[in-house]
């Protein structure tokens, strides 16, 4: 009895440090961009720092801290490697779960988890020696390194994660709601987009967050294969330098504690809130689907 | 003699090796309730789910014989499926609306099949809901989620999904047993108010339920038709020893 | 069940005996990588006892490295600039630089361009943007397309300031590494970029194909000279000729200074030159430990 009674507390408190411990260090992670990132702004103007004039931080006279267009760049390439892989992500989920037979998807659904486990030097290097002198060709272009070509391999990326996950999702639906559907009449393909889609809709919208997160902060991929020209684009068919690129590009050769570094602590900072913000409006998009739906 | 709208000829059903329906010959009167009852795990819902073919979802269901709906084999592979089902509607065990409001619910199939304008499925959504005695308890609600609704008021939900696209039969699958008496009794009401509009097949295990409301029943056990008649005769005259032991309770 | 621990500490001496490997850590430059590289695999094979860590990252990376102290030698394509020294002496670092050998950086475009000869001001108009068509100096019509490295690369910083003399256009697209500006100039129509000389010709010292090398004049109106015309090299008249530095923090001592030495050694020359740079008295600019 005693030993169970000791177990028990045992369990509970290594329990309680290990959540402690991950809620520190994510805390402690936070203040630390929080304080080095404002102090940027003891040396640089907040208007120009928001503004669009091209990052310059080694500029040869006055440098230029604007993250206008490296902010505008992420989002671009971002959004687009959501275009891409939101709607591939799902359908190839929803003919996993539904339309697949149980061996058919034994076999492919362990093949896409493994894309996951591909380094992302690797899908940039394939961006570069592959699929960007293919968008070179398809489109015309003297050069295919540019923002579509990052959201291209973004989305092979993000795809993965987002197909387990809404796979899991859809496969979770329960059959009742299926048959019932069936039993009035509505094809597969009706079922699908009107009752089951609609029945796990939270749970896809978390394997869109979640693929959506991996691409706003994915570095390596997009610093080799965007171009990373500093200028504002006006296509996707434009260079573009994303904000984590920056960072990863100059991070190694700024000296500590200077305005450059904590500019850089800046850039993180900004990158930090965007994806709080997405999580935040995912959570309470789910909270409301949760709420409406099951 | 009355019309038959459903005539099961010789039906065998496998799933993989495991035969669960075997030589089953039934034949279900147009426009009446007919119970099927037999002890759990006899095969009354494959028999019921095999008349509008949900057995199709299922790789491994292997069916033989033949189901005649108004004379025309909906076994055959040219029967359009989606057709059928539209002409066989199903109420099942566990109430199932949608995740989505009272109104879209009912108004799903109309639209899945393109029964009515738009401008007509107000009306159709609530003669359904009135033909379901719902109406008065979520005339005001119909935006709300259909799975607020209590349990019995959900089940009554899906027979009005189930009775807005008109269709000629409606199969339920024991639609009582989650349900308190007080539901128990509505549902029942309901149904035999049905009585003469569609031709309904009840499952049930509740032998009080079938005196209630069916006009026939046909009694199942291990796989196989023991005894069809009528309700009166199953439960006070039966011929066969086994259909005996089970209404009197002796087994089950 | 003692015993076989005794066994094992005889052992533990033996290891404390043995002479320790001595490392050399060195960081930076992507131009200088490959060279250093061969360099120091020569060297380790002559001194057994030493191992030389090398990464790249860029000449910034490696001179904030010895700024850190996480580096003992900094590689850089560039001079150490006035900030950074700023930030030496603020740091107690004392900088000691070295030019270990010399490159010439050199000027490809796509040969469809129509051109083959630039005048340095004409160059610096292009890449800061200011000549957008390539008829505006008689060429081709058509966009010109800029290509160079990325901000951390010596060659980025070294190049602003020996040939625009004020910021790059932010159209220019920053690239990985020199052989990506290579690809990139060789697929573009209406490309321009820079390389380092070892670059132009392949494995067997031919040179590649697909690129034009550009000629370049000091002024305008002045004879205009090929990186690949050696003796014109030597003789100092190609104007991108640029020395490839490494500092240390402090005199060097121990094994970073045998590195150096070993680096100017007739060996280590030899190294150089089959690598395609120059080694740097050759191309007039003195290496400093015989200063
Ligand atoms: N999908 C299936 N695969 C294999 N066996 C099944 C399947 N569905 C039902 N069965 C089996 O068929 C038999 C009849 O089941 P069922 O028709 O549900 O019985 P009842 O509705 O009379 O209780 C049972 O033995 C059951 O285990
Ligand atoms: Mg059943």
């Amino acid at each position: 009895m005693k030993s169970r009674f000791f177990w028990d507390t045992f369990f509970n408190k290594t329990l309680s440090a290990a959540a402690l411990v991950s809620v520190l260090t994510l805390a402690g992670i936070f203040l630390l961009l929080l304080y080095n990132g404002l102090q940027a702004f003891s040396t640089i103007d907040i208007a120009e720092f928001l503004s669009a004039a091209p990052w310059n931080p080694a500029a040869y006279d006055a440098p230029v801290f604007g993250i206008g267009a490296m902010l505008f760049s992420t989002l671009i390439v971002t959004f687009g490697s959501m275009l891409i892989a939101v709607p591939l992500g799902i359908g190839t989920a929803a003919f996993l779960s539904e339309m697949a037979s149980p061996r058919l998807r034994n076999l492919l659904k362990p093949a896409i988890e493994m894309l996951a486990a591909i380094p992302s030097v690797v899908i940039g290097f394939l961006g570069i020696v592959l699929v960007a002198p293919g968008l070179a060709q398809v489109f015309d272009l003297p050069n295919g390194l540019n923002a579509l070509n990052g959201s291209i391999l973004l989305a092979v990326m993000a795809l993965p994660t987002l197909i387990s996950v809404s796979e899991d999702a859809i496969h979770a639906v329960p059959d009742y709601y299926k048959e019932a559907s069936y039993a009035l009449g509505a094809n597969r393909w009706e079922t699908l987009l009107r009752v089951t889609l609609p029945a796990c809709k939270s749970g896809v919208l978390a394997a869109v967050m979640l693929g959506l997160g991996r691409a706003l902060g994915e570095t390596m991929t997009v610093l080799m294969a965007t171009g990373n020209a500093t200028a504002m684009p006006h296509s996707i068919f434009d260079p573009v330098r994303t904000i984590t690129a920056t960072v990863a590009i100059e991070m190694g050769e700024v000296p500590f504690r200077t305005p450059h570094f904590y500019s850089l602590f800046a850039c993180a900072l900004v990158l930090f809130l965007i994806t709080l913000g997405v999580n935040i409006a995912a959570e309470r998009l789910a909270a409301r689907l949760r709420k409406k739906g099951q | 003699m009355e019309k038959i709208k459903l005539d099961v000829q010789a039906l065998d059903l496998f799933f993989g090796k495991k035969q669960v329906l075997k030589n089953i010959h039934l034949s279900i009167p147009e426009g009446k309730i007919t119970a099927l009852i037999g002890p759990s795990g006899c095969g009354k819902s494959t028999l019921l789910r095999s008349i509008n073919r949900l057995h199709d979802l299922h790789p491994d269901a292997r069916l033989m014989g033949k189901i005649l709906l108004d004379g025309h084999n909906i076994l055959h592979r040219n029967t359009n499926v989606v057709h059928l089902r539209r002409r066989v509607g199903m109420v099942f065990q566990k109430p199932n609306p949608f995740p989505m409001s009272i109104a879209e619910n009912v108004a799903y199939g109309l639209k899945i099949n393109a029964l009515c304008s738009k401008s007509e499925m107000r009306a159709r959504v609530e003669q359904s809901l009135r033909n379901s005695f719902l109406w008065e308890e979520v005339a005001d609600d119909l935006d709300k989620s259909a799975l607020e609704l209590s349990g019995g008021q959900q089940q009554r939900l899906c027979i009005a999904r189930a009775i807005a696209v008109e269709p000629e039969v409606i199969l339920f699958d024991e639609p009582c047993s989650a349900l308190d008496p007080i539901s128990t009794a509505k549902i029942e009401e309901l149904i035999m108010g049905l009585r003469g509009k569609f031709t309904q097949v009840i499952v049930t295990h509740n032998m009080q339920q079938a005196q209630r409301v069916a006009d026939y029943t046909a009694f199942m056990y291990l796989g196989e038709l023991i005894e069809f008649g009528e309700t009166r005769q199953i439960f006070e005259k039966p011929q066969q020893e086994l259909t005996k032991n089970y209404v009197s309770g002796h087994f089950g | 069940m003692r015993r076989p621990l005794f066994f094992l500490l005889p052992l533990l001496f033996v290891q404390c005996s043995h002479p320790q490997v001595e490392t050399v850590v060195l960081k930076g430059s992507d131009t200088e990588l490959n060279l250093v590289l061969q360099l120091a695999e020569a060297y380790m094979e002559a001194e057994p006892g030493v191992s030389i860590s090398i990464t790249g990252g860029g000449s910034g990376v490696g001179i904030a490295a010895l700024l850190n102290g996480k580096t003992d030698i900094a590689n850089s394509s560039r001079e150490i600039n006035a900030y950074e020294t700023a930030m030496a002496y603020e740091r107690g670092v004392q900088i000691e630089p070295f030019i270990f050998a010399a490159d010439a950086l050199a000027i490809i475009v796509h040969p469809s361009v129509g051109l083959d000869s630039l005048s340095l001001h004409d160059l610096g108009k292009i890449y800061a943007g200011e000549i957008r068509d390539w008829s505006q100096l008689g060429g081709k019509p058509g966009p010109v397309s800029l290509y160079g490295r990325q901000s951390n690369s010596g060659t980025f910083t070294y190049f602003r300031e020996r040939v625009l003399k004020r910021d790059f256009s932010p159209d220019l697209k920053q690239m990985n590494g020199t052989s990506q500006i290579l690809e990139a100039v060789k697929a573009d129509p209406g490309s321009i970029g820079y390389v380092g000389l070892g670059y132009l010709t392949d494995n067997n010292g031919a040179l590649r194909e697909g690129i034009r090398v550009i000629r370049l004049a000091r002024t305008n109106g002045e004879m205009a000279v090929s990186p690949l015309d050696q003796n014109m090299v030597y003789a100092g008249l190609y104007p991108l000729t640029r020395p490839l530095y490494q500092y240390t923090n402090g005199v060097p001592e121990g094994k970073t200074k045998t590195f150096l030495e070993f680096e100017n050694s007739p060996a280590g020359k030899k190294i150089i030159l089959e690598n395609g740079y120059l080694s740097a008295r050759e191309a007039g600019l003195a290496g400093n430990l015989e200063k």
